[in-house]
């Protein structure tokens, strides 16, 4: 399984990923929390350039809300730049459509350095159907 | 055309039509192409500071909402030629028909001679600066609906112009709405210059009906309000004044309604028809007849969890050579052609939807066959 360098992972910043291409595939490695997150740089919508949106966080408002506007998951919220759909950074699953996510790969840190593991496709993750 | 036939078709074996594009028109933009005083408004209006889309005076959409956090809904403009060919080449589009941005609001404008000012610099410009059979962008005359008799002048000087292909009829805040017999004089030209007629809408706030929508909280109760309730408002005018039927040759078009809401249409006013007759007299048919005559941009195709059912639905209203494609690049919620092409539809329809029913609507030249 491929192992690609990203990069010094001090110059990862929350909401600013860093790009790493291998083949074909572009894949944005983001700073969530506890760690990183690498995803392929494809929506499961239409395909759009989904981690060049901003990271945000969302509106809910649920029996635990009281009902309630409120705003959570600051940091955490991925918002596709084509149709504005919305990924849990942590765990690549669109909210409110759990079935659907980001394709995802290990990130592990070496010395202060980022790698991503290019495996073959985790055939757990469901995709849109049609597109 | 050498491709393996048993490999699903991709995005550059087929010839793309796209029935909807924006040109963006900044107030300057315009500004020498239109009459005094107007040229004088828009380069004041130029000077000021310019939301996306939401200009008083010029693009007024009663925006009541504030922005929402890194929600931009994609403002994405196109501003030059040059930059949509890029686009739609990056995009495979082969073909595009151009739309305005800002002037999608056109209708609401109560002052007629600024209105048809404005419609004619854009058409002026969109001639100057935007349509080439080279680059395969073409141009919709807009139709002041103000001013209809001035609105059909331009239709039969553009339409003698071959990088003109449509008209375009605005919907957005149109009071009457597009049935009404004062709009006569641009359906008698339209059908004259062999152009199609092509509805579009657009998001606003607006005082008549069906964009009185100011008490409405949500954007997503707003967006499908504007588009699709207006396209079928204006429908049933257009049916029960028989447009279709007093304009036989003229082709009509929707655009930016997706296809679903088209079989409604069909069965609710055929029910309609069958109990009041009177209030259509000029129909020789039942409504869905007609109806089945007209043609449906595919955006914002519908992405229905089984994605067979979409075929279901377009065979609902016998929509195979009907049902044209759309993208309505740049704006927020644009439809990638491989959204509409990898859809379960056989390859006969799918070349169908992607372009050659709009090919022959058009009367586009034929395209170089792709390698
Ligand atoms: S492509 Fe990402 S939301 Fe549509």
């Amino acid at each position: 399984m491929p192992r690609v360098r990203v990069g010094p992972a001090d110059e990862i910043q929350p909401g600013q990923p860093a790009f790493v291409t291998h083949g074909e595939i572009e894949i944005a490695v983001f700073r969530v929390d506890d760690g990183f997150r690498a995803y392929r740089n494809r929506c499961p919508h239409q395909q759009g350039p989904v981690c060049t949106g901003p990271v945000s966080g969302t509106l809910v408002a649920t029996a635990e809300t009281d009902w309630r506007l409120a705003w959570v998951l600051e940091g955490r919220v991925l918002i596709c730049p084509w149709h504005s759909m919305e990924f849990d950074l942590d765990s690549g699953r669109r909210l409110r459509a759990q079935s659907e996510r980001l394709r995802a790969f290990p990130v592990d840190v070496n010395n202060g350095e980022v790698f991503v593991q290019i495996g073959p496709r985790d055939s757990s993750a469901p995709r849109r159907p049609s597109v | 055309m050498t491709r393996d036939s048993r490999k699903p078709l991709g995005l550059d074996d087929v010839f793309i039509v796209d029935c909807d594009v924006h040109a963006n028109e900044p107030p300057e933009a315009l500004a020498p192409y239109i009459d005094m005083p107007w040229r004088r408004s828009l380069e004041l209006l130029g000077r000021g500071p310019q939301r996306y889309l939401d200009i008083p005076g010029y693009a007024p959409i009663l925006n009541l909402d504030p922005p929402f956090p890194d929600r931009g809904l994609g403002n994405r403009t196109v501003t030059t030629a040059r930059q949509m060919r890029d686009d739609l080449d990056e995009l495979s589009i082969d073909v595009g028909i151009l739309f305005p941005d800002n002037l999608l609001k056109i209708a609401v404008f109560p002052h007629v001679d600024y209105a048809a000012a404005l419609g004619r610099a854009y058409n002026a410009w969109l001639a100057d600066a935007w349509v080439s059979r080279e680059t395969g962008l073409y141009g919709a005359v807009l139709a002041v609906p103000q001013d209809p008799k001035d609105a059909a002048d331009q239709i039969r000087t553009y339409g003698a112009d071959d990088r003109f292909v449509a008209v375009y009829l605005p919907v957005a805040g149109l009071r009457p709405l597009w049935g009404d017999r004062m709009y006569d004089p641009i359906y008698e030209a339209a059908e004259e210059m062999g152009l199609p007629v092509m509805l579009h809408s657009v998001g606003i706030i607006h005082p008549h009906f069906p964009f009185n929508l100011e008490h409405v909280e949500s954007r997503i109760v707003r967006h499908p309000i504007n588009h699709e309730f207006a396209l079928m408002a204006n429908l049933f005018t257009m049916l029960t004044s028989g447009v279709p039927v007093r304009y036989p040759d003229l082709e009509i078009v929707f655009t930016e309604g997706g296809v679903s809401w088209v079989p409604f249409c069909m069965w609710r006013m055929d029910k309609e028809y069958a109990e009041i007759p009177t209030g259509a007299p000029f129909l020789e048919r039942p409504p869905s007849d007609y109806i089945k005559e007209m043609y449906f941009c595919t955006q914002p195709i519908e992405e229905p969890e089984r994605s067979r059912d979409l075929l279901t639905m377009i065979d609902l209203f016998d929509g195979r050579d009907k049902v044209i494609f759309a993208s309505d690049w740049p704006h927020h919620d644009f439809d990638h052609p491989r959204t509409v092409l990898n859809m379960p539809f056989d390859a006969e329809l799918k070349r169908n939807i992607m372009g050659e029913s709009a090919r022959r609507l058009f009367k586009l030249p034929v395209p170089v066959p792709v390698a």
